[in-house]
This record gives structure tokens, C-alpha cells and sequence, in this order.
């Protein structure tokens, strides 16, 4: 997989895509979360070109902090908006065909009960998400299985523990093993979500994150992000451009070894039309 | 029958810093209303050497391609310059910049003095000079038409020196040709006249003053044909040229006939 997977995840619903701001929503909470958000697009409503649309417009912002952008069941959206990850559902495409409509974006499966956490890991999933834990109003059907869900899905695969997740009760499924938690109210519905994602990011492992300069813009990154990640949650080709940290250039074969460390400076230059 | 005739003047390549180029105009890629348009017009100046700019890249994931998704860099010699910088320091971090890139250690130097001329800061100019060439780089110095710059220039290690015709996108020609040639006349490395050509004319008449080459960008970018006027430059600088070879006659302030004045009828 492309760069760690956020210990943090944003997912929406048809509800949440109603209500619109969704990308300056977002944008916010990436904002604070930079690498350690992924935002889930959930837009089973929408019709296929606002659904490209919306997904194009979250990438675009949600790149610019290094936040990832998911898109669950549609794989021609993830793979034509460049979203870092796709989610299948249990009744979803395999993960082969996923695969073959988007090649090289992980995959990964939302399960239920351990045996369809088995079966995904079977089909070379990359990653699961795991519900529902709690009890949630946003999947009224579902029994709340509780973080012993977690512990049995936990194999393999890096688990991300959906339905009824809060800041309050995310260290239980983190000690069942989930690598992460996703959340649907606890981050859209309140009412000041960069402070909501804080609320998680406290409670999460590994998620410190550092801001840097980049080509002027400020830019949150997880730490440990190097060079060569930058460019990456970029979407830049180091062929492609010349790296300079802290006023020295870095050549090609060390930006995987520059960690990028807080208020550093990079500027990311190449050849434009000039007399 | 076929005769073959020598033809009728021969040049000689452009030699720059241990380079050899087979074209004497240089051209710029920027301000043109689009880049097939750019594209046509490097092919129909018949340019070797083409400058560039360095500048941050967009972050934002509708950016643009940069310059070498349109320009060949096997097919051309990149120019790198260091336009917009109004410090030696702020050039010779270009000049560094732009060298990582890979292509080759050729650097256009400008150092800018004043916004609104685009004259060179002379000082910052000789001293990002001095530096950028004991970094290795082969320096290619635009300048204004001052010969006792010139020759700084050239004493601190220049590969070619580029007074300025007149300020850069003025299209005003060449304004002082006293100078361009009191220039050439006492430099040893190459001289390029650089900013301020407008038109084939101006190239033409530069050319005849004797310099080693011309560089120019918005005569072509906001020609209304950019291809044609290119053409035409190309033909230009090779006209000038030739004219300077052949030795032109004198200027005289009286005329003098060009038929014979006797044999007329009574």
C-alpha cells in the first residue's frame, strides 16, 4: 500500500452528501489531520456525473494536506478521480475485478462477521473495515457486535472499526487490535468538525502530525513522512521535479531518506516557459 | 548542364562554452498563446538553443504540464535562466535549481535591478557571475550595452556575454549600435544580443553589426503569426549575417550614380 493507512476515517452517507459542503467539510478536518484522514465517499444517490464530480473536487482537496480520499462501491470513480483507496461492500465486485478496473489503488472490503474477514483477506484484500461495534443510527438493522468483532476480524489485514465510534470508546476496538476507527456523526454532525477530528486524533497511535511549507502553502503531513512520501501524496514524479529542503537541494536519491520535520521549508520547482 | 556553384557565403557554427550549435538565434518558450503554437514556432525559427524559466510546480491536481511535456529536450539545447531573480543570491539559487534538473551546466544569468526596464543589477550581476562560474556552471550573462561591463563579465569567467538590444518585451530593436559593436569589437568570448528585438528588421540590423547570435521570445510569442514571424527570423539573422560578412559599402551623405555619366544623348 501507498504511504501508511490513516488511523482516521471520515466516512459519509447519503445523508451527509445532502447536506452539502461536503469538500469545504472535509478540506477542514484534513486540515487538521493532514496523512492521518481518509475520507470515505459514500454517495450511493448521486448520479454518476455529479458522483465524479464530487469525488474529483474532495481529491483536489483533500490532496493538498496529504488526507486520503476513499470511494466506496464505485471503482470507475476511484480509479478516474484518483482516490488512494476504493471500499467494496459484502455484496460489492470481487476483489480481483476491482483490481482489473483499477489497477494499483488498494482494495479493501467491509465486513460483518469474521468470516467474511477471512474470505476478503482470502481474495488479497489490502484492508477491512470492520462493523458495526456500536450501535448507530446511521445502520439501524445492525447488531452492535462490540470490539470483539475487532479482535476476530483482526488477522492479516489492518482493520478499521466502524459504526458508533467516538473519541470516548475508540481505545476499546484499538486494544481488540483495529489499526484505526471511521466515523459518520461523530465527525460530520458536529458542530465543529477540525475540533472533532482532534478529539480522535488524541486517542489514535501514531497520528502526530508536523506542518510544513510547501511551495509556499502551509501543509500538515504525518511525522515520518519523507521527501519521497510528499511527492507521492503529491502525485508528483521526482523525474519530474527539482526538491528543495530547507534551502538544499536534495537529489533524487535521497528524498527517501529526508524526514520531513516541523516548519521545514520545501520548494518543489521545474522547467516553465520562459525568454 | 548543371553547374555546382560554391554557395554563396558559408557560416560557420556557434560555439559557446565548448558547445557548438548549428543555428545563431536562440529563442525563448514563454508568453505564447498556447503550446502547439510555441511548438511550431522553435521548429521554424530553426533554433538549437531554447531558454526556460524555473518556477514552483502547481500543487493543485488540474496543473498543467511543465515545459518538457511540449519541448524535446533531445531535440533542443535547454536554456535554463534565472528570470524574475533580483539578488545574486536569488540567482545563483536558481542557477542551482535549475542545473539539479540534469540537462546540461549552461545557466542564462540574469540579476534584475529595476521592475519596470528589466535592467540588470550590474553588481549582483558580477558577483552571482564570479561565484556561478567557480561552481562550474557555463554562465551566459545578460547585460546592458555598457562595455566596460562587458568585459567584467568576461573577466570573471563568462562563456558569452548578452547586451540587451532594449529592454526585455519592448520589441524597441536595436538602439544603440554603437555600442552593441564597440562591444563585439573588444570581446574575446561570444556576444549575443539578448532582449528588445521586435521584428526580422531588428534582427537583421543586429546581426550586421557583427555579434555571435541573436536570442529573442516575445517578437515571436506576440507576433499575431508566431510560426511566420519565426520564419522570418530565422531568414533575418541569417541575412544580417551574411550582410556583415560581405563588408558593406560606405555611408556618404551625397549621392553618387550607379550609371555611367557619360555617353548620355545631346
Amino acid at each position: 500500500m501507498i504511504g501508511p493507512l490513516p488511523r482516521l476515517h471520515a466516512v459519509t452517507d447519503d445523508r451527509v452528501v445532502a447536506q452539502g459542503r461536503v469538500v469545504e467539510r472535509a478540506a477542514e478536518m484534513a486540515s487538521v489531520a493532514g496523512a492521518g484522514l481518509a475520507v470515505h465517499l459514500r454517495a450511493r444517490g448521486l448520479p454518476g456525473s455529479e458522483h465524479l464530480g464530487l469525488a474529483k473536487r474532495l481529491a483536489s482537496a483533500l490532496a493538498a494536506h496529504g488526507s486520503w480520499l476513499v470511494v466506496n462501491d464505485r471503482v470507475d470513480v476511484a480509479r478516474t478521480a484518483g482516490a488512494r483507496a476504493v471500499v467494496l461492500g459484502h455484496t460489492g465486485l470481487s476483489v480481483r475485478d476491482a483490481r482489473r478496473v483499477a489497477p494499483g489503488i488498494p482494495v479493501a472490503r467491509s465486513v460483518h462477521e469474521a468470516a467474511e474477514a477471512r474470505a476478503a483477506e482470502a481474495e488479497g484484500a489490502d484492508f477491512l473495515i470492520v462493523g458495526a461495534i456500536y450501535a448507530t443510527t446511521s445502520h439501524p438493522g445492525r447488531r452492535a457486535a462490540g470490539p470483539a468483532l475487532v479482535e476476530a476480524a483482526a488477522g492479516g489485514l489492518p482493520v478499521i472499526a466502524i459504526g458508533g465510534l467516538t473519541p470516548g470508546n475508540a481505545s476499546a476496538a484499538l486494544e481488540a487490535g483495529a489499526w484505526g476507527v471511521a466515523a459518520i456523526r461523530a465527525l460530520w454532525d458536529a458542530p465543529d468538525p477540525a475540533g472533532a477530528v482532534r478529539a480522535f486524533l488524541a486517542v489514535l497511535p501514531g497520528t502526530t502530525t508536523v506542518v510544513v511549507a510547501v511551495n509556499g502553502e502551509s501543509r500538515t503531513v504525518a511525522e515520518g513522512t519523507t521527501l519521497a512520501g510528499l511527492l507521492e501524496q503529491l502525485g508528483l514524479d521526482p523525474r519530474a521535479v527539482v526538491v528543495e529542503h530547507n534551502r538544499h537541494i536534495v537529489r533524487r536519491d535521497g528524498l527517501a531518506q529526508a524526514t520531513l520535520a516541523g516548519d521545514d521549508v520545501i520548494e518543489l520547482v521545474h522547467f516553465v516557459g520562459g525568454g | 548542364m548543371t553547374t555546382t556553384m560554391a554557395p554563396a557565403f558559408q557560416d560557420t557554427p556557434l560555439v559557446v562554452g565548448g558547445r557548438t550549435f548549428r543555428s545563431r538565434l536562440l529563442v525563448g518558450t514563454g508568453k505564447y498563446k498556447d503550446n502547439p503554437t510555441m511548438v511550431r514556432a522553435l521548429e521554424a525559427s530553426g533554433a538549437d538553443v531554447v531558454t526556460v524559466a524555473v518556477r514552483r510546480i502547481s500543487l493543485d491536481r488540474t496543473r498543467e504540464e511543465g515545459i518538457l511535456f511540449h519541448i524535446d529536450p533531445t531535440r533542443f539545447f535547454l536554456l535554463a535562466n534565472t528570470a524574475g531573480c533580483y539578488s545574486a543570491e536569488d540567482a545563483m539559487r536558481y542557477a542551482r535549481l535549475a542545473r539539479e534538473a540534469g540537462f546540461n551546466e549552461f545557466i542564462k544569468l540574469e540579476v534584475i535591478g529595476d521592475q519596470k526596464t528589466l535592467l540588470p543589477d550590474v553588481a549582483g550581476l558580477l558577483e552571482a557571475a564570479r561565484t556561478l562560474v567557480k561552481e562550474g556552471f557555463t554562465v551566459m550573462a545578460y547585460t546592458n550595452d555598457d562595455l566596460v561591463t562587458a568585459l567584467r563579465l568576461e573577466e570573471a569567467g563568462c562563456a558569452a556575454v548578452m547586451p540587451l538590444a532594449s529592454p526585455i518585451g519592448s520589441g524597441l530593436g536595436l538602439l544603440n549600435p554603437y555600442t552593441i559593436r564597440t562591444i563585439k569589437a573588444r570581446l574575446t568570448v561570444p556576444v549575443i544580443v539578448d532582449a528588445g528585438v521586435g521584428t526580422a528588421s531588428d534582427a537583421c540590423v543586429t546581426m550586421e553589426q557583427g555579434v555571435d547570435g541573436l536570442l529573442m521570445n516575445t517578437a515571436l510569442a506576440e507576433a499575431r503569426d508566431p510560426v511566420a514571424m519565426a520564419h522570418a527570423m530565422r531568414l533575418a539573422t541569417e541575412a544580417g549575417r551574411a550582410a556583415y560578412f560581405a563588408g558593406r559599402m560606405a555611408r556618404r551623405e551625397i549621392a553618387i550614380p550607379s550609371s555611367p555619366t557619360t555617353g548620355m544623348l545631346s
